[in-house]
């Protein structure tokens, strides 16, 4: 009894203590605790959907991603294609082109050579007829003084027959 | 050397001691700090809702990491009792507490006004008899009360574990004087050395002793929480 006495145990505080501490536990379990554990599942709950949210996002931005390459392998796959049809046709093109202009320039070819022909049978015959005149020119000129009238006509008959012959063969 | 707390004045044959001046004015900042704390409740914790967070937080989790899906009934008291402890140590620890004079009767000395809380038996014993008292009727309540009672009382293996079952009893009753004779003897000397520093120099000298007095104010309040946690653990696991 001295010892309780001595540390001053009085049943009244001892009471008052205990009653004091239980009403202070239910005051934080009621107003602390109460409010604060539905905020802070309330936040979890928060925190647990915004990461899903992300998941879900950076699940999307993954398929994007994937339908973006898909796309764009596609699309050089398409450019390929495009360009090696262009190359082909270009090149049909080329060939067709070139074929043409060497059909041209065949047909200019022989239309020229046809054409020289026909110049060079023109100065031919032009020739001819100047080389017949010529030579009866230089015939008379020649025979005038030593043969007669009569004989001239003849010789010159048969020198121009002769000559006529040379021309057509 | 005074160890009881000095009785003030009466009221209706209640004696209000210096120990229940400052009980009180622990209650006063409790409720000041939950009104702070839940005023306005947000998602984005700020001031004392960061702070009151970050402390349940902590016990919550420790709990969780021992108790497992127990925690949620677990951890109010085990944070109960820190905050009340912590509050009403660090009270206590602030300069000048125990200097305001009160006069029981013209022409005396006087007695201080204010003393530690956690520095009067009255209190701790409260406290551990709470403590105590809780984890059992949670042990009974999650445990029932057979499972509660085969930890006292088994005839399996006569008499050893009639033997266990006494010495379970005895460390039962243990728990009161040690959890109340710990916090009590800590505080209580304490407030000794730091009155014993005050009286050799006032200034600078009880500086480190207050740096040592707030780490046993912390220190204390973290075991005995954390002692309950263990009880509790213990007595409402259904394997122990």
């Amino acid at each position: 009894m001295e010892i309780i006495q001595k540390f001053g145990l009085e049943a009244k505080l001892f009471l008052f203590q205990l009653v004091n501490f239980l009403i202070i536990v239910f005051i934080l379990k009621r107003f602390l605790f109460a409010p604060l554990r539905k905020m802070l599942e309330q936040r979890k709950r928060k925190i647990e959907q915004s990461l899903l949210d992300a998941e879900n996002a950076k699940l999307a931005l993954d398929n994007a991603s994937q339908e973006r390459k898909k796309m764009l392998s596609e699309a050089k796959l398409n450019a390929d294609k495009l360009t090696s049809s262009v190359k082909i046709a270009i090149e049909e093109e080329k060939q067709k082109a070139t074929i043409e202009a060497k059909h041209q320039a065949q047909t200019i070819l022989d239309e020229a050579r046809q054409q020289a022909g026909l110049e060079f049978d023109n100065v031919s015959k032009q020739l001819g007829k100047m080389s017949i005149d010529l030579s009866q020119k230089i015939l008379k000129k020649v025979f005038s003084d030593l043969f007669s009238e009569e004989e001239k006509q003849k010789l010159m008959s048969r020198a121009l027959e002769k000559i006529d012959e040379k021309i057509t063969n | 050397m005074q160890i009881s707390p000095d009785v003030l004045f009466s009221v209706a044959g209640f004696p209000v001691t210096n120990t229940v001046i400052t009980t009180l004015i622990t209650d006063v900042v409790i409720i000041t700090l939950v009104i702070l704390a839940t005023k306005k409740v947000s998602l984005k914790p700020q001031g004392t809702q960061n702070a009151i967070e970050a402390i349940i937080d902590y016990f919550r989790e420790t709990t969780e990491s021992i108790a497992g899906s127990r925690a949620s009934f677990i951890y109010p008291w085990v944070v109960s009792f820190f905050l009340f402890i912590i509050i009403s140590n660090l009270i206590a620890q602030i300069p000048g507490f125990e200097s305001i004079r009160f006069h029981v009767s013209s022409g005396d000395h006087g007695v201080p006004l204010l003393r530690a809380a956690t520095s009067d038996l009255n209190l701790t014993l409260a406290l551990a008899v709470a403590s105590v008292v809780t984890t059992h009727f949670l042990s009974i309540k999650h445990t029932g009360i057979k499972g509660y009672l085969t930890r006292f009382i088994s005839f399996k293996m006569f008499p050893v574990f009639l033997f266990v079952g006494i010495l379970e009893f005895v460390n039962e009753l243990a728990k009161f004087i040690s959890f109340s004779f710990r916090l009590f003897g800590n505080i209580f000397a304490g407030e000794k050395v730091m009155a014993t520093m005050y009286g050799i120099c006032s200034f600078g000298l009880p500086l480190p002793f207050i740096g040592l007095e707030l780490m046993v104010a912390l220190i204390q309040a973290i075991v005995f929480a954390m002692l309950t946690m263990a009880f509790m653990h213990i007595m409402t696991d259904k394997s122990h």
